[in-house]
């Protein structure tokens, strides 16, 4: 392609304005390995410091903070393998099926995406603590189910929707069941579209905060909550904190890059493609 | 999985048999249908009981009086409760807030993220990694990079405050708890989280024209800010609507980055429908935490539904123009 000097000027300035973007990432990185004092310096260091490792090692022995990573691994590791259980046969009959108002079930179920978590936290409060399950990681892998599962049925659909339909007619006249044309065709087709809904469930659920909140207070409190222990009222230990923030995010630049051209199409609900 | 599917094999067969004689092409055996329903059952099962049940407990909730720490003395008290929230001139404030934020912070968001998705829209090597970066923010929880944020706005050590006090010479400042202030900051850290979201599915639709209309365009000397107000607005308006619709309702229901940046404060300047109901929670009030989360659920779905109405009319008025 030719490149004019404007071109030329405007990839400069996309990178310049990504970069900037960026700024708080890199710093909360940056805080997580420099020494206190500099951290609570009025002046910023940039990069005239030695860097420390103490941080990384308060919020382990301080906060407890691999308590919160396991509880975060299991729970949301359990519940995304759950609604992918549950979603993936559900999302094929609304698709492919010819269910009568396949496409109401379908707009049913995404509208739950959209309830207010303050609606429904008090129920799940109250009937956790009646079945003595307050900070239980059942609790919770019960609760994300429920929260991830519309997500996971809706864009799961959109997948199915894109695959070609003979492979399957040609497993009916085969004589397959539909558990057989399911397992054995059209899952190795939809492995593209089904990693990516996993993953996407796995990191609403990772970044989950208001649920957490209320069904845990110690033994199973995952890593957004475990975060905050880091501030108390009088006392901020940024450097712990940005330890703990660097620990919850590295997965999730994990994620973006694994997810790559899928991304817009998970977080526009499969709006585009 | 496979015993179940060898056992039912035989009735499936017969089942599919009959498909090639089936008059209509798409048509639907009954059976079919019934193995459908069965497929969808467990999903339509738990969310009934996980969601559905809770949101009518919840329901039920906002009739009873159920104080937290003394539960023995829960009773119905009819529109009690809500007759209170509406007395109650924090509750309206909350609910004016809540609205003007998702006005606000929706607006600035579609319009740098219309920006930032033609900045990104662009052929050069590693744009792909520019789009893969610029997307972070919307992947990093509320609840880390609000309190990142928080230290940058720090006073005394914050990064915005050397940035203000070194580069522009004016006085360290206390963003966060001064009542002018701490909405502004709030709504920069939004912004910063989800006008990346905005850009990169605005980016997919722009990406999604056809190469001949943009040719099209490109030998009718159409360019600049022509071709993007002429024809990419109207061909992505379908997905600008999805991405509004989107935002406005996730905005109406912010509680992390309200709850983690400000809880609400100072005094009410930031005090939002989600974290406002919070706050009743915590006073014990069951009964009218259910009622004030049950309006905001009704809020969502009268600005969706504005939302909505609005569109259709402004695309009938528009359809009208055209044809005259």
């Amino acid at each position: 392609m030719h490149q004019t000097s404007l071109g030329r000027l405007i990839n400069v300035l996309a990178i310049i304005v990504v970069a900037l973007w960026l700024i708080p990432v890199a710093w909360v990185a940056l805080t997580s390995i420099k020494p206190t004092k500099i951290i609570n310096a009025p002046e910023p260091t940039f990069y005239s410091f030695t860097p420390t490792d103490e941080h990384y090692i308060e919020i382990f022995d301080r906060f407890m903070f691999h308590r919160a990573m396991i509880n975060s691994l299991v729970t949301v590791g359990v519940s995304t393998l759950i609604v992918m259980i549950l979603a993936l046969p559900a999302a094929y009959a609304v698709a492919r099926m010819g269910l009568m108002g396949g496409d109401i079930w379908a707009l049913s179920i995404l509208s739950l995406r959209f309830m207010p978590g303050v609606v429904v936290v008090l129920p799940y409060f109250k009937m956790a603590n009646g079945f003595g399950l307050i900070d239980s990681q059942l609790a919770l892998i019960i609760v994300y189910t429920a929260f991830g599962l519309p997500f996971a049925v809706w864009i799961l659909r959109s997948f199915l929707l894109d695959l070609p339909k003979e492979v399957e007619e040609a497993g009916r006249l085969d004589g397959l069941s539909w558990m057989q044309i399911i397992f054995r065709l059209i899952l190795p087709m939809a492995r593209p579209g089904i990693a990516v809904t996993a993953i996407f469930t796995f990191v609403f659920s990772w970044n989950e905060y208001l649920f957490s909140l209320f069904l845990t207070y110690d033994k199973a409190t995952t890593m957004p909550v475990a975060l905050q222990k880091t501030i108390d009222l009088y006392n901020v230990l940024w450097g712990s904190l940005s330890a703990g923030a660097v620990i919850q995010l590295l997965p999730m630049i994990l994620v973006v890059f694994l997810l790559q051209q899928h991304i817009a199409r998970g977080l526009a609900l499969g709006a585009v493609k | 999985m496979s015993t179940t599917s060898q056992g039912t094999r035989p009735a499936k067969l017969a089942g599919s048999d009959s498909v090639p004689k089936s008059p209509r092409p798409g048509a639907v055996s009954r059976q079919t249908r019934r193995t459908a329903y069965l497929m969808l059952a467990p999903c339509v099962i738990v969310l009934i009981v996980l969601a559905i049940y809770p949101m009518a407990f919840s329901g039920v909730l906002s009739f009873k009086v159920d104080p937290l720490y003394n539960p023995n003395v829960a009773r119905f008290i009819g529109w009690r409760n809500f007759e209170d929230l509406f007395d109650d001139f924090r509750f309206w404030q909350s609910i004016r807030l809540t609205v003007l934020w998702a006005l606000l912070v929706v607006s600035i968001q579609m319009v740098l993220g219309f920006l930032l998705a033609i900045l990104l829209d662009r052929k050069m090597r590693g744009a792909g990694l520019l789009r893969s970066l610029i997307i972070i923010p919307v992947f990093v929880s509320p609840v880390a990079m609000g309190l990142t944020w928080r230290f940058i706005f720090e006073p005394v050590a914050g990064l915005a405050n050397w940035i203000v006090n070194t580069g522009l010479g004016l006085e360290k400042y206390s963003w966060l708890s001064h009542k002018d202030t701490a909405l502004s900051t709030l709504m920069i850290v939004d912004c910063w989280q989800w006008t990346p979201f905005v850009a990169l599915i605005l980016l997919a639709g722009m990406q999604s024209i056809s190469p001949e209309i943009s040719e099209a365009a490109r030998l009718d000397r159409i360019r600049g800010a022509t071709y993007y107000t002429r024809i990419v607005i109207p061909l992505i308006r379908p997905v600008i609507m999805v991405v509004i619709l989107i935002r406005l309702v996730d905005s109406i229901r912010i509680f992390d980055l309200n709850f983690i940046m400000t809880k609400g404060g100072p005094g009410s300047a930031t005090l939002m429908a989600s974290v406002y109901d919070y706050t009743i929670f915590e006073q014990g009030h069951l009964g009218l935490m259910a009622a004030y989360g049950f309006l905001i659920l009704i809020l969502i779905n009268i600005i969706v539904a504005i939302f909505l109405n609005t569109l259709y009319r402004a695309e009938k008025s528009a359809r009208v123009a055209d044809a005259n």
